[in-house]
């Protein structure tokens, strides 16, 4: 008893240190700038998490073998909400207490969205590599998205797979966890917006292991074309399973459709003809995605992808903005975060008032095993 | 009825993976007493060296598969080793002990293949069946094969066998099979390799209709058990039709109730078990705590 009560108390002490102990260093003087990086490092999610920490990692790096900012290192701290906006919430103290002037991450809606009103009270500004339209809901001015919100990413697919490519008859495939429920409701509407109703629209849980159900439906309403939204190994699984039943048109989704995961779980060849919308293709669309797909081969030892580039745009907006605000703190920061215009590998960042920088997805379509932009 | 049946297909392929996993817990039940807690980490642990000595070391996956059971079976040695000076004094701290092994297990996974998981491509590449419209994967008849050879095979021992037999009488006695020479100590070691032999078993099956990593134990774990519960607890027969019935119970809910099927399939379990508190084979079992 005397042993928990202990612990407690140690827990109480690091969790919350004495007030007047915010903000003390990171900010104003002359130590080095302290940034927190909130993202899974263990659970379902890590691998999400990994590849951000990378992005922002590689950015760090590249701006500390400069000198840093006005001569001060940059220090990141890392930090694992295991995906879990309950653990997210408590980090968002730890990290306000711990004197952070700024977040980067984390790759999870939920957990940002969680996050905010404790940042936005604290005055941290954060940039993160969630998309779900509800991040923008939160009205954070302390909140920013490094890429797209999922309203961006449906409606160029749907832009491209109706508007261009005249399919109509779209089936709907969805989990009702955070990032499929902002899927399907971001399709739909852009559906809708061109007066067109899904054939069939079926949701799946995010723990759901067998499809047979919501597919063979499917199958018997043929559809030219099945839309997807679900977290990149579910996604696999649909699809490899479509296809044991016999279902042979393609899949159309955003995101997690043209990572790796999704390709290995689901099969290369039964991945074949997936279209999908999003901002950063493959690692040879510009030169500057080339030096960064190469410089990231050399730091990690692995093909670079999208959310190390989100991550690693993130990391560059944020480092411009304290640079040019000569390491600004709270609202200050966030005002300068704003005014970055940056040419990143996603595209061209003008923010908003929403924290939204970016509003253009790019189609792709996997062929032969590889994301490349459709014709 | 083309949906009603292709429903019922894809639950039977799945539900006979969450049997071999629900007979696993109820043998350990059967002959200890002890809900093995970290039984559905230990399926996780045999699908990570299923495929890595089908993927990594190349392996036929048959003979990946018997490498794997092979060291699982190892594991499972470990766990009864490290419970065994607990047995007969302190029940509840057996059970907390199974428990923090899966957490060891989760961490010692993370440790050793990282936290992002692999896929595995089928090792049957065949093209589905069809049969009346009705598709069949050719590797989901394996997984049943094996899965139905593998139930055969632990009813035989159970029954048939000298050695079966004396487990199951130290499952009703341990003090009375003690004083006839049987060794307590090794029956249980045995249940436990054999458990921990078909976690693998189930772990190595699923891999290629899943998805391998650190966190799928708990999904197949919790399905297991319900099978084994709704089988009856401790009954081998029960474990089969428990887990064929959630597999089937969870397809079926997937279809009709969509989002919240997980939500339905356990509410529907819930009711069966109030209904009929033993399970289908209720009969009274071991009861050591």
């Amino acid at each position: 008893m005397a042993a928990a009560a202990a612990v407690l108390a140690l827990t109480l002490s690091t969790a919350c240190s004495a007030p007047g102990d915010d903000d003390e260093d990171g900010g104003s003087g002359s130590g080095p700038i302290k940034i927190a990086v909130v993202d899974a490092q263990s659970g379902q999610l890590s691998s999400l998490g990994k590849w951000e920490y990378k992005g922002v990692k590689l950015a760090v790096d590249e701006w500390n073998a400069k000198g840093g900012i006005d001569g001060r290192k940059i220090e990141l701290g890392l930090f694992d909400d295991q995906g879990d906006p309950t653990i997210g919430t408590n980090l968002a103290r730890k990290i306000d207490s711990e004197g952070y002037i700024a977040m980067l991450g984390t790759a999870e809606s939920a957990v940002t969205i969680a996050m905010a009103p404790i940042l936005q009270q604290a005055e941290i500004p954060n940039i993160t590599s969630g998309q779900s339209p509800g991040l923008t809901a939160v009205k954070s001015p302390f909140l920013f998205l490094n890429g797209p919100t999922s309203t961006t990413y449906d409606e160029s697919l749907a832009k491209y797979i109706v508007d261009q490519k005249k399919i109509t008859k779209i089936a709907m495939i969805t989990n009702n966890g955070g990032y499929g429920k902002g899927e399907h409701d971001a399709f739909t509407k852009a559906l809708a917006d061109r007066g067109i109703k899904p054939v069939d629209d079926q949701v799946v849980t995010t723990d759901q292991k067998d499809f047979s159900a919501a597919l063979t439906s499917i199958r018997q309403k043929a559809p030219q074309l099945i839309f997807v939204g679900a977290e990149e190994v579910e996604s696999g699984l649909i699809v490899k399973q479509a296809r044991d039943l016999g279902i042979k048109v393609p899949f159309a989704g955003a995101a997690p459709q043209g990572t790796p995961v999704f390709l290995d779980t689901a099969g290369a060849a039964n991945a074949e003809g997936t279209i999908v919308s999003s901002p950063y293709l493959s690692n040879d669309v510009s030169d500057a995605s080339k030096k960064f797909a190469a410089d990231y081969q050399k730091a990690f030892n692995e093909e670079a992808e999208l959310h190390g580039a989100k991550a690693y745009d993130g990391a560059q907006i944020m480092l411009t903005a304290l640079k040019n605000s000569n390491v600004a703190t709270g609202k200050e920061l966030a005002d300068a975060i704003r005014a970055v215009k940056h040419k990143g590998l996603l595209g061209d960042f003008a923010f908003d008032d929403t924290g939204v920088g970016i509003f253009a997805t790019s189609i792709g379509t996997i062929t032969g095993g590889k994301l490349v932009a459709a014709s | 009825m083309q949906v009603f049946v292709q429903t019922l297909v894809g639950g039977i392929s799945l539900g006979a993976i969450y049997a071999l996993v629900a007979m696993g817990f109820s043998l350990v039940y059967r002959t200890m007493g002890l809900v093995n807690f970290a039984h559905g980490n230990v399926v996780m642990i045999g699908a990570y060296l299923a495929s890595t000595f089908y993927l990594s070391v190349r392996l036929p996956f048959a003979l990946a598969m018997v490498v794997a059971i092979a060291v699982t079976g190892l594991i499972g040695v470990i766990i009864e080793r490290v419970l065994r000076p607990l047995e007969n004094k302190d029940f509840d701290l057996m059970l907390i002990g199974t428990i923090g092994f899966g957490i060891v297990l989760d961490a010692l996974a993370i440790l050793i293949w990282g936290a992002t998981g692999r896929a595995v491509p089928s090792p049957v590449r065949s093209a589905p069946l069809d049969v009346f419209g009705i598709r069949i994967r050719t590797y989901d008849l394996v997984v049943l094969a094996v899965a139905a050879a593998a139930m055969v095979l632990l009813v035989l021992f159970l029954q048939r066998t000298k050695r079966g037999a004396a487990m199951q009488a130290v499952a009703m006695d341990h003090e009375a099979a003690t004083a006839v020479g049987i060794h307590v100590g090794r029956s249980n070691a045995i249940a436990f390799v054999i458990g921990a032999g078909l976690a693998a078993l189930a772990g190595g099956l699923v891999g290629p209709l899943l998805y391998v990593s650190p966190s799928m134990g708990g999904a197949l774990g919790i399905k297991g058990f319900a099978g084994a519960i709704l089988g009856g607890f401790g009954s081998i027969p029960g474990a089969i039709v428990g887990g064929l019935a959630i597999g089937v119970l969870d397809s079926f809910a997937a279809g009709h109730f969509q989002g919240y099927s997980e939500l339905v399939t356990f509410v529907v379990f819930a009711v069966l078990i109030m209904v009929r508190p033993t399970g289908i084979f209720g009969e009274k079992t071991v009861n050591r705590a």
